[in-house]
């Protein structure tokens, strides 16, 4: 480390790490407070945290049914219950189920469902895309072009397909969202890379001496954050959005804890008048979408400078 | 490049992304446990069971069986469907139409609300109206459709009564012919009103409920759109000959936002169609969407699979009409700037 | 502030009438940090049939000035801050319907007896009647302020069925006061609907008797601004056509009516030079027939000069100098506008040094009370960071704002003695 002109021009000025984390942590303050300018996006951050508290703290605002606490629980002796009965603030589902209870624990459930789809994908994607565009030649074309067939099928469909051959579970759906999605991100990745490649300073670092990796991880990987963290929060509430299409549509198991398995099951009692056990989980979908939709924008905007003057 | 190239390449690269589409399809039939298990049962011996493989080509190497696969779909055997007792192809169609007939109506309402909230909105940037549009257009995004449906089920059916499930009253469907299998056009040709008040009746909440979301999304981009051309020269220049704002807006700035609209259209239609499944299990509507649950719950893979063919096909190609388009309008916008 | 400019009340007044005069003009804009004073008491007069040039660099408030006269300014977040435009409109002459006749000495136009208004208060309605009637506006860059997605016999067409509906149904040979759709169509007020109701019959024929007429009305609007072929022009559109021809098309738009006064914002600013040789002829020309008024906005100098009667030159929003252009050019009053007409290397120039003004144009925020060019100017004292001066007059017509021309309030006044190289 001692003799490569690297180095040297490092000692000769600042150093170069140190300067540059002052100002990517000058740049997150600059942009977290843009971020909270914005009233929707204060919004949606509130309700992520609201659901966040649900989820973790799940066990302690309804005590978890046994043996799992992912299966509804059924209590024949309450069945169809409205809601405000004593016990069962939001009503009961046809066996007996609270709909509290199925709310609740069904937030911990989109939120595993959420962060292993995410970040399986994110991983994924940002492997297959940069290699794409690292590697450039006939390896990038063949890349791209299964990228492109991926998307050629409409997600929910695709979904629906993989889900169907492997047979109705929780974890097929996770599978099935994780195979589809991981395409966004590979375009991403490879995007940010191309662009890159072709900007000057990269070409200073090469005449420098840097090896192809450090140019990656300390040039480009940084630079493509923006574009992947505003797509992994979009996702974040696209993908409870088709998770809970694929339980309703029945890919999943019958009786959990899982918000659109709730709508689905709570269907049978609308003709009678009972709506309570599709409409309340369906809210909280429909809240879960918003809140990441909110925020997602929001950080699209307050990263991007030209969106300033809106 | 120019038009004609743009057009060229994307029709290449056409055929290479529906082989792909089919590959993937293909590995999907084979992903999923034996694809003739319909055909098979416990009290056949083997050697009956050797003789349907056989027969179905399973004895062969895999890429084989792809292209006596593809074979089939050319001589337009999709298969059996076990749900509807009838091989896939004979039953597509009659599906398709219904199907196609909501969604049409459901784009006809995106448009329409779309571009007039999209306008609304833009002329009258961050004001209250554009603030609610701006409401609208996210909950549009994020709302669950099937539970809209529900939702509006549980109001105008449940409780006022004054909204009917299914796509039409029987015995009124059964009074006339169906050459072209949509209903609306049947009974005009029929020449029964009463036809088609039944069929429009029937339309009109579900087409409403599938409409929703894609009408935010038109309107979310009518809408920046539009602040974007309002910001441009000929829209002063317009208001400098005396035109009276209305016009200003409606001809001059709204026609040219709906240039960059137009990109939307694809996403639009994609939302539309995957929209439809659940849409039609709410509403109890006898398109591909309904088939396409049942047959995901009860395991009738041909279904499943000639709908993903269909489907992503039917996507790809608008998607490239789409993007000619386009770049037909731009061309003429870019060129002027 | 009023004695010191030109008024028709003042010495010369009486010799000239003025289509519009501008007095103490104030647009301010509110912008994150504070509130930009734009334009911050601008007073000149625009005299009956006469070329003024408004002149200075970018920001220096001409482009706000020239749209206040059509109030196309972005209400908010502009704010019209104070000060009238007065504007006296006129009206087709009646001996010769427009034409051209000698009571109205060719230009078709005659006074009414209409009072004069005050263009920043009246109506919306009273402005719209106004705008590409009697004012009209030309744009800088004809490829931006021409619609791409219409034709240029589309777009010319609107004015004339803005403002001459009643000429163009005599034309087309169809009562004035006719109804239905193909009324609203001739006054441009569609009606949903209208589309289907105008191919029916009779609408069907009497709508093509008023396109003929309004296409001939087209044509010959084109037609005087020498573009070649006007009716295959009609079918055009604006990406089809070159830089001059659509600066062409703009400015037969313009006149279509036969404004009092036209606009020009900066026509020529996006043109190659020898497109503007030509444009600049077309307007001289046209404005010579008809004896139009115009203010002629630039920041080109030497353009200004060979076109323009009059020049106002403008700096940080305020009027520093004014009087006829070639007063101004060969005896610059006013440190900026020598240091202006320096800037401009002229043919023959040693080389050397391009002789630019120090300093940059001051912020316009709450500007203090003191000569908006100290810190710029190469002769300024300790009067000038202290005290605004006004507009002086220093000669026939010719108005300076400077203290080198008359004392300050105190201090010491500024000298050219101190000129350096």
């Amino acid at each position: 480390m001692s003799n490569r002109p690297q180095a040297q021009a490092e000692s000769a000025g600042l150093n170069k790490t140190e300067s540059a984390f002052r100002v990517r942590f000058g740049r997150i303050l600059g942009l977290f407070r843009r971020l909270v300018s914005n009233p929707t996006t204060v919004l949606g951050l509130v309700i992520i945290g609201l659901m966040l508290g649900m989820a973790i703290f799940a066990p302690w605002i309804t005590k978890p049914n046994v043996p799992d606490p992912y299966q509804m629980p059924r209590d024949w002796g309450a069945v169809r219950m409205p809601p405000g009965t004593p016990g069962h603030w939001l009503g009961t589902t046809n066996e007996g189920g609270d709909v509290l209870y199925g709310i609740v624990w069904g937030s911990r459930t989109s939120l595993q469902l959420s962060l292993i789809v995410v970040g399986s994908t994110m991983v994924i994607g940002t492997i297959v895309g940069s290699i794409a565009g690292l590697l450039g030649g006939w390896v990038d074309e063949l890349l791209m072009r299964i990228v492109d067939v991926f998307l050629s099928i409409p997600e929910l469909i695709f979904a629906l397909a993989i889900a169907a051959v492997l047979g109705p579970s929780f974890a097929n759906i996770i599978f099935a969202l994780s195979v589809v999605l991981w395409v966004k991100y590979a375009r991403i990745m490879r995007a940010q890379v191309m662009q890159i490649k072709a900007n000057d300073y990269v070409d200073a670092a090469r005449v420098i001496g840097d090896s192809k990796l450090n140019i990656y991880l300390r040039d480009i990987l940084p630079n493509a954050v923006t574009p992947v963290t505003v797509q992994a929060t979009l996702d974040m509430g696209n993908v409870v959005l088709i998770g809970a299409t694929l339980s309703f549509i029945g890919l999943s198991e019958a009786g959990i804890a899982e918000w659109g398995v709730l709508v689905s099951e709570g269907q049978a009692g609308i003709a009678s008048g009972r709506w309570w056990a599709s409409t309340f989980p369906g809210v909280l979908i429909f809240l879960w979408a918003m809140a990441f939709n909110l925020v997602g924008d929001g950080l699209r905007d307050a990263l991007d400078p030209r969106t300033e003057g809106r | 490049m120019n038009l004609r190239d743009y057009i060229l390449r994307r029709l290449v690269v056409l055929p290479i992304l529906i082989i792909g589409v089919s590959i993937v399809v293909f590995t999907l039939t084979r992903v999923g446990g034996s694809p003739i298990g319909i055909y098979l049962s416990h009290e056949m011996s083997p050697s009956e069971v050797a003789e349907i493989k056989a027969r179905f080509n399973m004895d062969k190497p895999v890429w084989t069986q792809y292209l006596y696969w593809i074979r089939g779909i050319f001589q337009g055997d999709f298969g059996w469907s076990g749900v509807a007792a009838a091989p896939v192809s004979d039953v597509f169609p009659i599906k398709l139409a219904a199907t196609m007939e909501l969604a049409f109506c459901a784009g006809l309402v995106a448009l329409f609300l779309g571009i007039t909230l999209g306008t609304y909105a833009g002329a009258r940037r961050n004001r209250l109206p554009d603030h609610i549009t701006r409401i609208i257009a996210v909950s549009g995004a994020s709302m669950p459709q099937f539970w809209f449906g529900i939702i509006l089920l549980i109001i105008f059916w449940a409780n006022l009564g004054i909204a009917p499930i299914g796509r039409s009253d029987a015995t009124i469907f059964a009074s006339i012919g169906h050459p072209t299998g949509l209903y609306t056009i049947d009974s005009i040709i029929a020449g029964s009103p009463k036809a088609l008040w039944d069929a429009i009746w029937h339309l009109i909440l579900p087409a409403l409920t599938l409409g929703f979301g894609a009408t935010a999304i038109i309107a979310r981009m009518m809408r920046s759109a539009l602040v974007e051309e309002l910001q441009q020269d000929y829209v002063d220049a317009a208001r400098a000959k005396g035109l009276a704002e209305r016009i200003v807006i409606k001809r001059h700035a709204r026609r040219n936002a709906l240039v960059p609209t137009v990109t939307v259209i694809g996403l639009t239609f994609g939302f539309l169609l995957q929209g439809t499944i659940t849409i039609e299990i709410i509403y109890r509507w006898p398109g591909l969407g309904r088939w396409m649950a049942d047959s995901v719950l009860r395991g009738d893979q041909a279904t499943l699979m000639t709908y993903v063919l269909f489907t992503s096909i039917l996507f790809l190609m608008v998607n490239l009409i789409v993007d000619v388009v386009y770049a037909n309008l731009d061309r003429r916008v870019t060129l002027g700037k | 502030m009023f004695d010191d400019i030109q008024t028709p009340q003042s010495q010369e007044g009486t010799k000239f009438s003025s289509v519009a005069s501008v007095r103490d003009l104030k647009v301010h804009f509110k912008a994150k940090r504070g509130i930009v004073h734009a334009v911050d008491g601008v007073s000149f007069e625009i005299r009956d049939g006469e070329t003024l040039g408004l002149v200075g660099e970018t920001g220096c408030g001409k482009s706000v000035t020239g749209r206040s006269f059509l109030r196309l300014l972005p209400v908010p977040p502009g704010i019209l801050a104070g000060g009238s435009v007065q504007f006296k409109p006129q009206a087709a002459c009646g001996g010769c319907n427009g034409e051209g006749c000698d009571s109205c000495a060719g230009t078709g136009r005659a006074a009414t007896g209409e009072q004069q208004v005050d263009l920043l208060k009246i109506s919306d309605e009273q402005m719209r009647r106004i705008r590409g009637d009697r004012i009209a506006m030309i744009f800088q860059d004809p490829g931006k302020a021409l619609n791409p997605t219409m034709t240029i016999g589309a777009q010319v067409s609107e004015v004339f069925l803005q403002h001459r509906s009643k000429d163009l149904l005599k034309k087309a040979g169809l009562p004035a006061d006719i109804g239905g759709s193909v009324g609203r169509f001739a006054h441009q007020e569609p009606r949903f609907g209208d589309g289907i109701l105008l191919r029916v019959p009779p609408n069907r024929e009497n709508r093509k008797r008023v396109q003929k007429a309004l296409d001939v009305m087209v044509a010959s609007s084109l037609a005087d601004t020498q573009v070649p072929n006007p009716v295959k022009l009609m079918d055009r559109f604006p990406h089809e056509l070159s830089g001059g021809m659509r600066q062409r098309v703009m400015i037969a738009q313009a006149l279509a009516c036969n404004p009092d006064l036209l606009i020009a914002d900066e026509p020529t600013t996006a043109l190659d030079v020898t497109v503007e040789a030509r444009i600049l002829d077309l307007i001289r020309d046209l404005q010579q027939r008809r004896k139009t008024s115009v203010l002629y906005i630039s920041h080109d100098l030497s353009l200004v000069r060979r076109i323009c009667d009059r020049v106002a030159v403008m700096y940080a929003g305020r009027i520093v100098e004014i009087g006829p252009s070639e007063e101004v050019f060969r005896n610059p009053r006013h440190p900026y506008t020598r240091g202006l007409i320096a800037a401009v290397p002229a043919a023959g120039t040693p080389r050397g040094q391009l002789a630019a003004i120090r300093g940059s144009v001051p912020e316009l925020i709450d500007p203090p009370a003191a000569c908006r060019f100290s810190g710029r100017c190469l002769y300024e004292t300790s009067a000038c960071r202290k005290h605004d001066p006004v507009l002086y007059n220093v000669s026939e017509g010719h108005s300076v704002a400077c203290f080198i021309d008359h004392a300050a309030p105190s201090g010491d006044q500024p000298k050219y003695e101190k000129e350096t190289t």
